[in-house]
């Protein structure tokens, strides 16, 4: 009996050896990769130091940079040669302050849900709709320039998915938001994923806030991707990272690690990270110790945090223990 | 269900169709235009001329009302290319002033609130937008340009008869064609302006120079190098050359209609490129 092999899913980012110049200056280096999947309801982050090339990678996906070489798709479709199809499936929220000061909120939204396509009547609805959901109900009526700083953030959210896109480009969305208002924001971009099925691109250069609503983060530095990594699937792993602080002689300690099927690296004056896979429990760590004379000053056991990868990814930190072992096996 | 109550759905019902999208903006512009006093003000200041002439129209039709008048001057005061050119010289000049008052209001807005690159991540080009907001001052224009010439020189046919309207059809052609093109300027000029200064009432301001400083630097020209040619950096002093041409009036000295309308061309062109240029959803410096 034949079977019908699995479609595979459209990536929500598909980078082919893109190349972007401004000027006379290449801003991205060649880089290729697929991101998410279409239709899942995952967000990716796109992470950074400034500089890196995040903004011209977003311009370049909507269309507004034109790539030197290689190619740039959205959900299956090139950025340059389909960009208007792209366009309608996307909802993008710019960094700046971008809106029309002398219109009302609603107007706004309305205009915007328009121009992407919905008929006057349901844009209307929509508006009144979203400017709710987001929070700026009361004041959907007061002309946009009025609105302090979050309630322009919430509004630019707003005009994003006001017309429904299957992909939210945000770029910087919790810049300026104090603490509550960022939690806001932060909700919102998760319900869009999880509840209506949205993929999300974030740009941001609060870790924290990639870390608390992405399921993949991609690293920038100098127009390359220097990483990539899966954090559902870290936020799942089992893999318990140690920080250990020892007196004694430890230079045998990594040699012994992996007898009892732990990995680890120094990080000088005794201070050691280990990774405990499932099923090895910290007191071989204490056992182990002991054997090697070691007295031990301090162990506390935690998982690597999105920051630690962004600093290892700019060269700032040592190598996670998992991380070489991997790349010592693939050596 | 109250819409405060329901949260938030995705719309997934039919979208309109591109022309629709089109007009989302020239609608909305044209609400906002109107709202400000001025521009529905200047509006009506405009018929003033159009009903005068009218008037014009229906008393040189009605030859009992003529009668007590001299015969000279009764055959002075006929609707012809010369009538409609006049008519067409006091409508351009509102355009003018309707123009600078009207044009800057729809670009500059977008782009000193950095709105363009809202609308350009929906699929609207910025080809759509730059014609869209041409097409909100050339509508605005139409209503105080050609349709009341149009409208004028349907009532001189309907007064005067089919023989009238068999023998100066080129006088409405010539009249619909000649303001066109005039809006056309009036328009890029403006867009032009508002592109580049963010500031509405200097960006008006800058479209009314941009008419007086280039007619002076014309009539510099001509008076230093003793020349007629100059004229044709003048974009009001060509659309004025070509429409002599098309309404069959006496033409003043200087280059002739090919050459201004080739002037014309390279102006209109230039303009586009300038707005080209500064339409654009990020600004890249190289």
């Amino acid at each position: 009996m034949n079977t019908i092999p699995p479609i595979p899913p459209t990536p929500v980012v598909e980078l082919d050896n893109l190349k972007v110049r401004l000027g006379r200056r290449e801003i991205l280096h060649g880089i290729s990769c697929r991101l998410g999947a279409s239709g899942t309801g995952k967000a990716i982050g796109l992470l950074g130091p400034n500089g890196a090339g995040k903004s011209t990678l977003i311009l370049t996906l909507l269309g507004f940079l034109r790539p030197s070489a290689g190619h740039a798709r959205i959900l299956g479709l090139d950025c340059q040669h389909s960009s208007g199809e792209a366009r309608a499936r996307v909802g993008y929220m710019p960094e700046n302050d971008s809106f029309i000061g002398e219109m009302s909120a609603v107007a706004f939204l309305r205009q915007m849900a328009e121009l992407s396509g919905l008929p006057p009547d349901a844009a209307l609805e929509k508006a009144h709709e979203v400017l709710f959901h987001v929070g700026l109900g009361e004041a959907r009526y007061r002309e946009l320039r009025t609105y302090s700083y979050g309630m322009k953030q919430m509004a630019k959210f707003a005009q994003a998915i006001v017309h429904g896109p299957e992909l939210l480009i945000l770029d910087e969305p919790t810049n300026g938001l104090d603490p509550s208002a960022r939690a806001r924001m932060l909700t919102l971009i998760g319900e869009m994923k999880e509840t209506q099925g949205m993929s999300v691109l974030v740009c941001s250069h609060l870790l924290r806030d990639i870390e608390q609503v992405c399921d993949q983060a991609v690293i920038l530095k100098d127009g390359l991707i220097v990483h990539e990594c899966n954090l559902e699937e870290d936020r799942r792993s089992n893999r318990r990272f140690v920080e250990l602080e020892v007196t004694g002689d430890d230079r045998h300690l990594r040699a012994a690690l992996p007898g009892i099927g732990a990995d680890g690296v120094p990080e000088g004056g005794g201070r050691w990270r280990i990774v405990l896979p499932a099923g090895v429990e910290l007191e071989a760590i204490w056992g182990l110790a002991a054997q090697q004379n070691l007295l031990i000053r301090k162990l506390t056991h935690r998982r690597d945090t999105l920051e630690e990868i962004f600093l290892k990814a700019m060269g700032h930190l040592a190598q996670t223990p998992g991380d070489s072992a991997a790349l010592e096996g693939q050596a | 269900m109250a819409v405060y109550k329901r949260g938030y759905r995705p719309y997934r019902g039919p979208l309109t169709g591109r022309m629709a999208r089109f007009l989302v903006l020239p609608r909305t512009a044209w609400r906002r235009l109107y709202q400000q006093r001025l521009v529905p003000l200047l509006t009506m200041l405009a018929f003033v001329w159009p009903l005068l002439c009218a008037g014009f129209i229906y008393l040189t039709n009605h030859a009992t009302l003529l009668q007590g008048l001299d015969r000279e001057f009764r055959q002075f005061i006929q609707v012809d290319a010369s009538f409609f050119a006049t008519f067409m010289y006091v409508q351009a000049g509102f355009a003018v002033f309707l123009a600078a008052l009207a044009g800057p209001g729809l670009i500059a807005p977008d782009l000193a609130n950095n709105a363009l690159p809202l609308y350009f991540s929906r699929p609207l080009t910025r080809w759509n937008y730059g014609l869209a907001r041409m097409t909100v001052l050339v509508g605005m224009l139409s209503i105080i340009t050609w349709v009341p010439g149009l409208l004028l020189f349907a009532l001189q046919a309907g007064l005067a008869g089919g023989w009238w309207l068999r023998e100066n059809w080129t006088l409405g052609a010539g009249m619909v064609v000649g303001f066109l093109l005039w809006l056309v300027v009036l328009g890029l000029v403006s867009m032009a302006s508002s592109a580049y200064v963010k500031w509405r009432i200097v960006a008006g301001a800058v479209s009314l120079a941009f008419f007086f400083i280039l007619a002076g630097v014309a009539e510099m020209i001509d008076q230093v190098f003793r020349v007629r040619w100059g004229h044709v950096i003048d974009p009001a002093w060509s659309v004025n050359r070509v429409w002599c041409a098309l309404l069959g009036v006496d033409p003043p000295r200087g280059p002739g209609a090919a050459a201004s309308a080739a002037a014309l061309t390279v102006i209109i062109l230039l303009l586009v490129l300038v707005i080209e240029r500064k339409l654009r959803p990020v600004e890249i410096v190289s």
